[in-house]
C-alpha cells in the first residue's frame, strides 16, 4: 500500500478486539479505542460454539483457550419443577457435536476471553479512556472526538460499540434498539454451593411457565456455574439510559417459586441486578461512507441462541478477510460485500432467538408434547447456527460442498 | 416499480437462493410449497432488501403466506 489505511476499531469488547488481532495477523495494523480506562469484565461468562471456536483456532488461540474454558457434557432440556430431562445431546469432545460442527464448545469467562484477545493483540494498538462522544464525516475520512479531549481521523471506522452503539445512529440516523419485555438475572456461583444440580458440566435449560433458566460450567476444571434466569417483565423498562436495574434481596428468588431446588440454589444468591434484554430491529445499512458496524451494534439479539459473541467473532473475521490487501481507496464496494455477507445469517439467528424465547416460556399444557418434540430435534434445527465457517462458507463456497 | 419487473426479480432471486427455476408466476402459491420456512423467506427478504433498496420488517415478513402476497408488498413499497 502506497498510502497509510488509518482504521479506527471503537470499542475493546469481543468484536473490537477479534478484528485487531485478525488484522494484525493479516499484516495490517489498527487503533483500538476502549472506553473504558481498563479492559473490564461485563457480562460474566460466554458460550464459544463451533461456529466461533473455528475462527479463533485460525488465530492461533485454540490452546490459550482450552486451558481456561469448560468443554459442556451435554446439552439438556428439563422441566421447570420435577427436573425431568426433556432431551439430551452430547456436546463433548469426540461426539457428534465436533464431529459435525468441526470445532468445540467452550464455556469461558469473559475477563478470560477478553484477556486472550489483548494478550495476542500484545498491548499495541489499544487506547483505554477513550470514550467517542462525536463522528463527523470530512469528505474522504471520518473524525472522531473522545470524552478526553482526544481527535483523530480515520478512512475506515469500526463501530464495535455494543448494542446502544453511537456509530450506528450515525449510520441509520435513528435508535434501533428495541426492549424486548424480558429481562434477566446472572450470576456466577461455585459449584460447590449447588449441591442439587444434576449434571452440572452439562449446559442446560429449565423451561417454565413465562420463565427460564439457563446455565453452563465455565472455569478450567468447571468450577464455577454462570446461570442465566429469563423472565416475561417488565413490559417497559423504566431507563432510558441504562440496562441495568437495582433489585430488592429475594426479588429473582421469589419469581422462581416453586421451580426446581437446583433452580431455586441459583436465584437464591446475591443477585443486586436485574439486565434489560434489548436487542436492535434489522438493519438495512451496516455502513455509511468509510463507517461500518459490527457485533451489537449491527444485530443484537436475545442470547437464547448464545450467538452474541460468536456472530460478533464471524462478523470480525469476514471484515478482515474482505480488508485483507485493500487499500482505503474504493472502500464502499468492499463494505457492501461486507453487509451482503452478513445480513442475512444474522438477521436470522436474531428472528430465531426471539421464536426461542416463546417455545422456552410455555405454560404447562398440551402445547408442551410438539415444544418437547422441536428440542429434541435441536441438532437438525439449530446444526446450520453452529456448523457455519465464516471463512469457507462465504469466501470459497465451492471447496464447503466438496 | 412495475410489476412485471418485480416479478422478473422475484423469480431470479428465488432461483439464487433456493435454486428454484419457476416456471411461470402463480400468485395464490403459497410459500411452504416452494419449501421457503420462515428462515428462508429472511434470505429472500434480504435479498429484495439489497436489490431494490426497501425496508422489510420482520413482522410484515410473517405476514405472507402467498406469493402475491410478497409481490404486492414490494409493489406497495416502491411505488
Amino acid at each position: 500500500m502506497t498510502k497509510t489505511f488509518r482504521i479506527a476499531i471503537v470499542g475493546g469488547g469481543v468484536g473490537g478486539l477479534t478484528l485487531a488481532v485478525a488484522l494484525r495477523q493479516l499484516g495490517i495494523e489498527a487503533n483500538v479505542y476502549e472506553q473504558a480506562p481498563e479492559l473490564a469484565e461485563i457480562g460474566a461468562a460466554v458460550a464459544l460454539s463451533a461456529n466461533s471456536t473455528r475462527e479463533l483456532r485460525r488465530l492461533g488461540l485454540l490452546d490459550a483457550l482450552t486451558a481456561v474454558s469448560t468443554e459442556p457434557s451435554e446439552l439438556i432440556h428439563r422441566n421447570w419443577r420435577d427436573g425431568r430431562r426433556i432431551a439430551a445431546h452430547p456436546v463433548h469432545e469426540n461426539t457428534s457435536y465436533q464431529r459435525v460442527c468441526g470445532a468445540p464448545y467452550y464455556g469461558i469467562h469473559r475477563a478470560d476471553l477478553q484477556r486472550i484477545l489483548s494478550v495476542a493483540l500484545g498491548g499495541a494498538g489499544l487506547h483505554l479512556d477513550h470514550r467517542l462522544t462525536e463522528i463527523r464525516d470530512l469528505g474522504g475520512a471520518t473524525g472522531l472526538t473522545f470524552a478526553n479531549g482526544r481527535t483523530i481521523e480515520a478512512d475506515l471506522v469500526v463501530g464495535a460499540d455494543g448494542v446502544r452503539s453511537l456509530i450506528r445512529r450515525f449510520i441509520t440516523g435513528r435508535d434501533d434498539t428495541v426492549y424486548s419485555g424480558t429481562s434477566a438475572f446472572r450470576g456466577i456461583v461455585p459449584v460447590a454451593k449447588l449441591p442439587t444440580l444434576p449434571d452440572p458440566k452439562a449446559i442446560q435449560f429449565w423451561m417454565g411457565p413465562d420463565a427460564h433458566l439457563l446455565h453452563y460450567a465455565i472455569g478450567g476444571d468447571a468450577e464455577y456455574v454462570n446461570f442465566f434466569a429469563v423472565v416475561e417483565y417488565p413490559e417497559v423498562w423504566p431507563h432510558a439510559d441504562k440496562w441495568l436495574d437495582t433489585i430488592e434481596p429475594g426479588e429473582a428468588a421469589a419469581a422462581f417459586k416453586g421451580w426446581h431446588p437446583a433452580v431455586i440454589e441459583m436465584v437464591s444468591q446475591h443477585l443486586p441486578v436485574r439486565w434489560a434484554l434489548f436487542g436492535t430491529r434489522p438493519l438495512l445499512h451496516w455502513y455509511r461512507g468509510g463507517v461500518v458496524i459490527l457485533g451489537d451494534a449491527a444485530h443484537a439479539m436475545l442470547p437464547h441462541h448464545g450467538q452474541g459473541a460468536n456472530t460478533t467473532i464471524e462478523d470480525a473475521i469476514t471484515l478482515a478477510e474482505l480488508l485483507s490487501g485493500r487499500a482505503p481507496d474504493g472502500l464502499a464496494p468492499l463494505l457492501a460485500k461486507y453487509q451482503s455477507l452478513r445480513r442475512s445469517r444474522t438477521r436470522k439467528i436474531q428472528r430465531s432467538s426471539w421464536n426461542t424465547n416463546a417455545m422456552l416460556h410455555l405454560p404447562d399444557g398440551p402445547q408442551l408434547a410438539e415444544r418437547d418434540r422441536q428440542v429434541a430435534r435441536f441438532p437438525e434445527n439449530f446444526g446450520w447456527i453452529h456448523q457455519f465457517d465464516a471463512l469457507q462458507t462465504q469466501f470459497h463456497p465451492a471447496s464447503a460442498q466438496a | 416499480m412495475q410489476q412485471t419487473e418485480i416479478e422478473t426479480t422475484f423469480v431470479e432471486l428465488l432461483k439464487n437462493i433456493m435454486g428454484i427455476q419457476l416456471p411461470q408466476i402463480d400468485r395464490d402459491l403459497h410459500f411452504d410449497k416452494l419449501g421457503l420456512d420462515s428462515l428462508s423467506k429472511i434470505d429472500l427478504a434480504v435479498a429484495v432488501e439489497d436489490r431494490i433498496g426497501i425496508d422489510i420488517s420482520d413482522e410484515d415478513l410473517e405476514r405472507f403466506v402467498t406469493v402475491g402476497d410478497f409481490l404486492d408488498y414490494v409493489q406497495r413499497a416502491t411505488a
